[in-house]
């Protein structure tokens, strides 16, 4: 069932060009001059309940933008936008109803509340009745031991604490769909492992529909089945997440410990490639970690075991690994521009 | 010295940037001036003088003041209490700058920027506007240098009560409580003239007025002479060190318990 | 959507707890209280002196600027109480927090003034009533019903005035950085209230009746009770005055909230 439905979704701003200096900012006042600013540029995409999707691009590609107009909080250009069949920014009270939203850098709770007192508060917001407040409450207990937490204010609960709190608070009242901005930021490995896993049993619990945009790529390795990248406004790429690493053809980086290594070892190694696999070989040599050499190929071009072998017959080898390229690298050349 | 005049020039230069609340503060000034002077007449309605004071004199007295007041609100101690507040407090602390001096100097750079966009516009509005003859004498020699003396005292009570935040949460009582008291006993809301004897004889010897009336009485009534002006400027200077030394060791005291307590 | 019942209550039950909350800062409670009393009487000490060297302001006594003055408490104590938090507002924009206010179905006013409960206005509004019933009963008011009913519309009034014009000058924030001087000139404006608006002629005295109503806030319903033959009929209009403030402050705060989203990326 189709719950969130984009289609060729526009927004434009109009940035008001500044001129310089005293005089500049007095005419500015009375200035015409604006220029127009695509910051999202007819996107389309459909989510269906119970997905889990992450929303990633860089800073400055239309991700907040998006995300404010499903929330509805900010009016479209041109394009169709509906969510549970309903246009956002018709209503936005009403909309707020079946949303939840979670900021990684700021809490949702009432700082100097102890956190019982919020959620009861929450409570009567969004009118929740006292059999389901109850369940959910004790739900929450189990995921995240919350009784405990009850009667701490807020402001004392430590990051991860309350990161815990803003989440099940944001599912309090059973909304369809919950936004999470940067929900692991500045927690250490074992609080995101711990938040993750009730990320995702919550969704699992009450197929409820999570839209996850952050930074950090591992989250969106653990969490999301599917992937959204967007950037200048244009979706790069919307698909499953596996096959993301695919993106660049299948590359591998061999990873090689060579004896007497020294400083002309690298231009050997490289000039004795190019002899070998012709010069559009495409294989990165670098020197990383001290004594490791990596190279990087794409075997769509040059077969993975012929490398291997030649380095191997041809250089004294001590130790080898083969890794994937990481999904981060792989945003990450995305994010450069690799993808057009 | 170098750095601190870094500082200086980096709160002159946001006075500069924003030029907005500039706008808004002249327009303040000017309706609070023109609000002032009827207040005033009325209370004058006719009378020559009250308690040796001309109503031109008494004009220049609360409008010159109101300028030379807004000059003198450093606004340290909610500076240092918002900065206590967001935990910036310690990385002034591991900069190799003297945190009281950058206080100061960060004070200087935005007063200099407030003298030139501000104070100017209002005293050439007074002279060319509402025609207040200003006199002359040897006050207004002296004023650049009493105003220096109150620019000081005004700045380390300012900074010793945002000390205070240290020590307590209760920032906005102990703010407004010393901004009350500063403004009455200083002469900022009512000339001091107008207040009973025995109450100015006490005040005479309290910063209050070294901070307010001193300076403002150079430029209301210039050629009151130098046997009028020395002992006040005396009792300014006396004040001007006498702070200094105070809040030293209560910056001392205060930037040990920060250290104990992690900022 | 919400009925205003509903809010009442949400209302209550948030600032129930918030005041619960606070109440544990005893120390801030106090020191805070008595600064606002402080405030109060040293403000009233400056007329005191004034009244020291004069015997009437315009041909109002001394007893008579107290009851002026302890309306004018009364009048912006609600402002005090309820509304303070927006003089955060220009931080909260700054610093983009104030994004969290359009998430829940809540009317985004409402939930931003519903943050903060200030304790120390209690003081204020204790302080005014106390004022006023003396101030009252030395100048031989007679406190006939419909006087009465007078009051509390007036006080209604002004009070919207008040909340209007602070309002208002914090809602600076959503388009100016520095927006802290409009605060600072409706700040100014406000001190002046207490003061009969028969000192001012001409161009001022029509900006603060007709533009910038401060005559509302405290003088001309003072005249009600003071000198009932002195009265401006516009008096009796106040609520109308108070409400239509309220509601163009309710319009530029709307403005606002539409246009912050505007910059986002």
């Amino acid at each position: 069932m189709t719950l969130i439905h984009i289609q060729n979704l526009t927004k434009h701003f109009k940035i008001l060009n500044r001129r310089e200096g005293l005089s500049g900012a007095f005419k500015d006042l009375f200035s015409g001059d604006f220029r127009s600013v695509k910051a999202v540029d007819g996107i389309s995409f459909d989510i269906n309940a119970g997905e889990i999707v992450g929303y990633i691009g860089p800073n400055g590609a239309g991700k907040s933008t998006t995300i404010k107009m499903m929330t509805g909080i900010l009016k479209p250009t041109d394009g169709t936008i509906l969510i549970n069949d309903h246009v956002p920014y018709t209503n936005r009270i009403k909309q707020a109803q079946i949303m939840g939203v979670v900021f990684g850098q700021r809490t949702q709770l009432w700082w100097d509340l102890p956190v019982i007192e919020s959620f009861k508060i929450l409570k009567e917001i969004y009118k929740v009745d006292q059999k389901t407040f109850d369940r959910h409450m004790d739900m929450f207990n189990e995921l995240v031991g919350l009784k405990a937490l009850y009667s701490q204010q807020a402001r004392t609960l430590s990051l991860g604490q309350r990161m815990l709190c803003d989440i099940t608070a944001s599912f309090l009242h059973n909304p369809q769909v919950v936004f999470l901005d940067e929900p692991t930021i500045g927690l250490d490995i074992s609080v995101k492992a711990k938040i993750r896993s009730v990320i995702k049993e919550l969704n699992r619990e009450r197929n409820t529909t999570i839209i996850l945009t952050t930074h950090d790529l591992g989250d969106v390795e653990a969490l999301c089945h599917r992937i959204i990248i967007i950037d200048k406004g244009k979706i790069l790429y919307d698909g499953d997440i596996k096959k993301v690493n695919a993106l660049f053809g299948a590359y591998r980086t061999i990873k090689v410990q060579i004896n007497d290594f020294n400083e002309t070892t690298i231009a050997s190694l490289k000039n004795k490639l190019t002899e070998r696999f012709g010069k559009d070989h495409g294989i990165i040599v670098a020197e990383t970690e001290e004594f490791w050499t990596d190279m990087t190929i794409d075997q769509a071009r040059t077969p993975l075991s012929d490398v291997l072998g030649f380095v191997m017959s041809n250089f004294a080898v001590s130790d080898v690994r083969i890794v994937e390229i990481s999904m981060e690298n792989v945003v990450q050349q995305v994010y450069d521009g690799a993808l057009g | 010295m170098r750095k601190y005049m870094a500082v200086f020039r980096g709160t002159a230069m946001v006075g500069m940037i924003y030029r907005f609340g500039y706008f808004f503060a002249i327009i303040g000034n000017l309706l609070y001036i023109g609000i002032v002077y009827y207040l005033w007449k009325s209370i004058y309605q006719g009378r020559e003088t009250l308690r040796g004071l001309t109503f031109n004199e008494t004009m220049i007295y609360i409008a010159l003041g109101s300028t030379v007041f807004f000059l003198l609100k450093t606004y340290s101690d909610w500076i240092i209490h918002y900065e206590i507040r967001e935990g910036i407090i310690a990385s002034y602390l591991i900069k190799p700058m003297d945190f009281q001096l950058y206080a100061l100097f960060a004070v200087l750079g935005s007063t200099a920027m407030n003298i030139f966009a501000i104070s100017i516009p209002t005293i050439l509005f007074m002279i060319f506007v509402l025609k207040i003859s200003f006199a002359t004498g040897v006050g207004l020699l002296l004023f650049p240098l009493s105003f220096i003396f109150a620019l000081v005292i005004s700045f380390c009570i300012d900074f010793f009560v945002g000390l205070m935040g240290f020590y307590s949460e209760s920032v906005w009582g102990i703010s407004s409580v010393k901004e009350i008291i500063l403004m009455f006993f200083s002469g900022a809301l009512v000339p001091l003239q107008f207040f009973p004897e025995a109450v100015r004889n006490v005040l005479f010897w309290l910063p209050f007025q070294a901070v307010f009336h001193t300076p403002l009485m150079m430029v209301t009534k210039p050629d009151s002479g130098l046997a009028t002006f020395i002992p006040m400027l005396a009792v300014q200077a006396f004040w001007t060190i006498a702070l200094i030394v105070l809040t030293r060791l209560f910056y001392n005291q205060a930037i040990k318990v920060l250290r104990i307590s992690g900022g | 959507m919400r009925t205003l019942g509903e809010y009442l209550r949400l209302y209550f039950i948030i600032e129930a707890q918030y005041i619960k909350a606070r109440m544990q800062y005893r120390a801030d409670f106090i020191i805070s209280s008595l600064g606002m009393f402080f405030t109060s009487l040293v403000t009233l000490s400056v007329f005191w002196v004034i009244f020291d060297s004069v015997p009437d302001l315009a041909g109002w006594s001394l007893m008579e600027m107290v009851f002026i003055y302890a309306f004018y408490m009364l009048a912006i104590s609600p402002m005090q109480i309820l509304f303070d938090h927006f003089w955060q507002l220009r931080f909260h924009i700054q610093q983009g927090t104030f994004l969290k206010y359009y998430f829940r179905p809540l009317n985004m006013m409402f939930y931003y003034m519903s943050e903060m409960f200030d304790l120390k206005g209690l003081i204020q509004l204790v302080a005014g009533t106390i004022l006023l019933i003396y101030s009252g009963t030395q100048l031989n008011v007679d406190w006939t019903f419909t006087r009465i009913a007078l009051l509390l519309m007036t006080l209604f009034s002004a009070s919207l005035v008040q909340i209007s014009m602070t309002v208002s000058a914090a809602c600076a924030a959503f388009w100016v950085i520095d927006s802290y001087p409009v605060l600072g000139l409706a700040w100014k404006l406000r001190e002046f209230s207490p003061y009969p608006m028969t000192i001012f002629d001409g161009a001022f005295r029509f900006a603060f009746t007709y533009i910038i109503p401060i005559g509302f806030v405290a003088f001309y319903p003072s005249q009600l009770f003071l000198r009932p033959n002195e009265v401006t009929p516009l008096i009796y209009f106040s609520p109308l005055i108070g409400i239509g403030l309220f509601a163009l402050t309710y319009w530029i705060w709307t403005k606002g909230v539409n246009s912050y989203t505007g910059t986002g990326s």
